[in-house]
């Protein structure tokens, strides 16, 4: 791709990408986000009386206090100016973070694959045309910044495995992944997988500096607050709600883990269908709006039945998500392929990430069963979303046959990938 | 990046080939479950919900004609002590015929609650978490 083109469409992307998360932000009622309620509690409590919540404040007292520090701040400028809703900045702070995925998603490309300018766009693209991130990127919810600030630790830890760590590299990276697990719990499984790569990789070469920097410098970020849940609430990694007595293998059903109305998710994959089954519960919930969130009336209007457009929207998006998803478990498998093959921590760290994030995920699910199924949502998973971008992009890169007129199809595909899913993602 | 064995195409390739197993994998556990099983109906799907997942009394509805001309079916349930009758109906226009039936009785007030499809008539007012857990199972 040459490199004005290549410019272009970078641009045109991230402004397109931009554009639709301020937009979505702008016009999506902050109440209709995950725990909006809670969420706007714990932060006029931070940053009203400087202390944490307890349980009976806000129901996602468990949740790392960063973010509400941070919308709590912005609650307050806005309420003293007289901006209502006083919420707006925390979405607006959401959609930032979102915008900052997809830029820090295209610089780990081109720090793994300097060159290779159509896999850039390629991530670049499945990341801003992501519908879990454009939703999460609208709520008032801290589930994005997190993202961001995870990315960004693997970015840093990414150029320090490719380029060799400094000090400042280190600290950096164990930084960013400290703050992103001072924002939200999702953040530790990256954490950890980008400490197990850094510290395979300095025993090799007996130099374990930089893990060790790292991993300090996360933990001393992170321990007063797992210090704190351990002592008021007796556990470092508490919830909300108690775990079952049973034994975590027996409290979730065969169905859970089988999935067995799979196929529905292409003929009405909205709530309360395959509830609780977890593949196509999470399928359906990444790439439309399984629980009924978005774009939807607020709750569907007594005497109506669900507008048409509600479902058929839903079952597109079901259709177009297919190929992408295969791509991106193919990249990610593949990347873990490559990465074991040539021996490099640097290309490691993705699927590592992926894997972590999955496991850490799949543990939570089983662990905390709800009978309403508020514990699968496809936004749970976005600190896998860099893996499985990047993962899909180098499979594409890898046998999408190259020159002028190839790389115009796949850009013309990616503009149709991102045409068809326009009326579910624009508010 | 330069190779060491594995090309780039060739992982991509196998990478491909694993996703698709576990893809089929997943897809072949929803056929088999398709043609070994009907779709319930909502009404099956709600009585399921209210019982299993909500430990809810659910009961056959007696005495209502209106709820019982509903097309998509009708079930009687106790929902956190408060007696409810739920009918289904296939499609807004039948929503509005139950309504008004209900309504040619006398006035129900807010004992009676349209949901969708999913026509409740209360025994008494319910309360928000008594309607929710309605929503909850509502299809």
């Amino acid at each position: 791709m040459r490199t004005d083109r290549y410019r272009l469409a970078v641009g045109g992307v991230l402004g397109a990408q931009a554009a639709l998360l301020l937009w979505n932000a702008w016009h999506y009622s902050w109440l209709r986000g995950y725990d909006a309620y809670a969420n706007d509690r714990y932060a006029a409590v931070v940053a009203g009386q400087y202390r944490l919540p307890s349980a009976e404040e806000s129901g996602v007292w468990h949740t790392p206090p960063l973010w509400f520090a941070a919308a709590g701040a912005l609650r307050r400028a806005s309420t003293a100016l007289g901006w209502a809703p006083a919420q707006r900045p925390g979405q607006l702070l959401a959609a930032a973070a979102g915008i900052a995925i997809a830029v820090l998603v295209l610089l780990l490309a081109r720090e793994l694959w300097p060159e290779r300018h159509l896999l850039h766009v390629t991530a670049l693209g499945l990341v801003a045309l992501c519908p879990a991130l454009v939703r999460a990127s609208a709520m008032y919810h801290p589930e994005t910044l997190a993202v961001a600030l995870a990315t960004a630790g693997v970015l840093v830890a990414v150029r320090g495995l490719r380029r060799g760590w400094t000090p400042w590299s280190a600290v950096g990276a164990g930084a960013l992944l400290g703050l992103a697990a001072l924002t939200r719990g999702w953040a530790l499984p990256v954490l950890a997988a980008v400490a197990l790569a850094a510290t395979v990789d300095a025993w090799t070469r007996r130099k374990l500096a930089a893990p060790a920097l790292l991993v300090l410098t996360a933990v001393a970020l992170q321990l007063p607050w797992l210090v704190n849940q351990q002592l008021a609430h007796d556990s470092a990694l508490a919830f909300n709600r108690p775990a079952p007595e049973e034994s975590i293998l027996a409290r979730r059903p065969a169905s859970f883990y089988l999935g067995p109305r799979t196929l529905r998710v292409f003929d009405h994959p909205v709530t309360p269908l395959f509830r609780n089954e977890l593949v196509p519960h999470l399928y359906a919930d990444w790439w439309g709006d399984w629980a009924l969130t978005w774009n939807s009336p607020p709750p569907p209007a007594p005497s109506e039945l669900l507008p048409s457009y509600v479902v058929s929207d839903r079952v597109r998006q079901m259709f177009v998500g297919f190929v992408p998803s295969v791509l991106a478990l193919a990249g990610v498998l593949a990347l873990g392929a490559v990465a074991v093959a040539r021996r490099s921590a640097a290309l490691a760290v993705l699927p590592l990430t992926a894997a972590a994030v999955a496991v850490a995920y799949l543990v939570f699910a089983v662990a905390y069963p709800s009978t309403d199924g508020d514990t699968i949502k496809g936004t749970y998973l976005l600190a896998a979303l860099p893996a499985g971008a990047i993962g899909a992009a180098f499979v594409v890169d890898a046998l999408w046959p190259h020159g002028r007129a190839w790389s115009a199809a796949l850009v013309g595909a990616l503009t149709l990938f991102a045409a068809v899913q326009l009326p579910f993602l624009v508010l | 990046m330069a190779g060491r064995g594995l090309t780039d195409s060739r992982a991509a390739r196998l990478g491909l080939i694993a996703a698709a197993v576990v893809v089929a994998a997943q897809l072949g556990v929803g056929a088999a479950w398709s043609l070994t099983h009907d779709d319930p109906s909502l009404l099956q799907l709600t009585r399921r919900c209210l019982e299993r997942e909500k430990g809810f009394a659910v009961e056959e509805t007696t005495g209502d004609p209106v709820a019982g001309s509903a097309r998509g079916g009708t079930l009687r349930a106790i929902v956190e002590g408060g007696l409810v009758t739920l009918s289904i109906a296939n499609g807004t226009g039948e929503v509005e015929r139950l309504r008004a039936a209900y309504a040619a009785k006398g006035d129900p007030g807010p004992r009676l609650d349209v949901h969708g499809r999913y026509v409740a008539l209360w025994l008494r007012p319910p309360t928000r978490g008594q309607r929710q857990h309605t929503y909850d199972c509502a299809y």
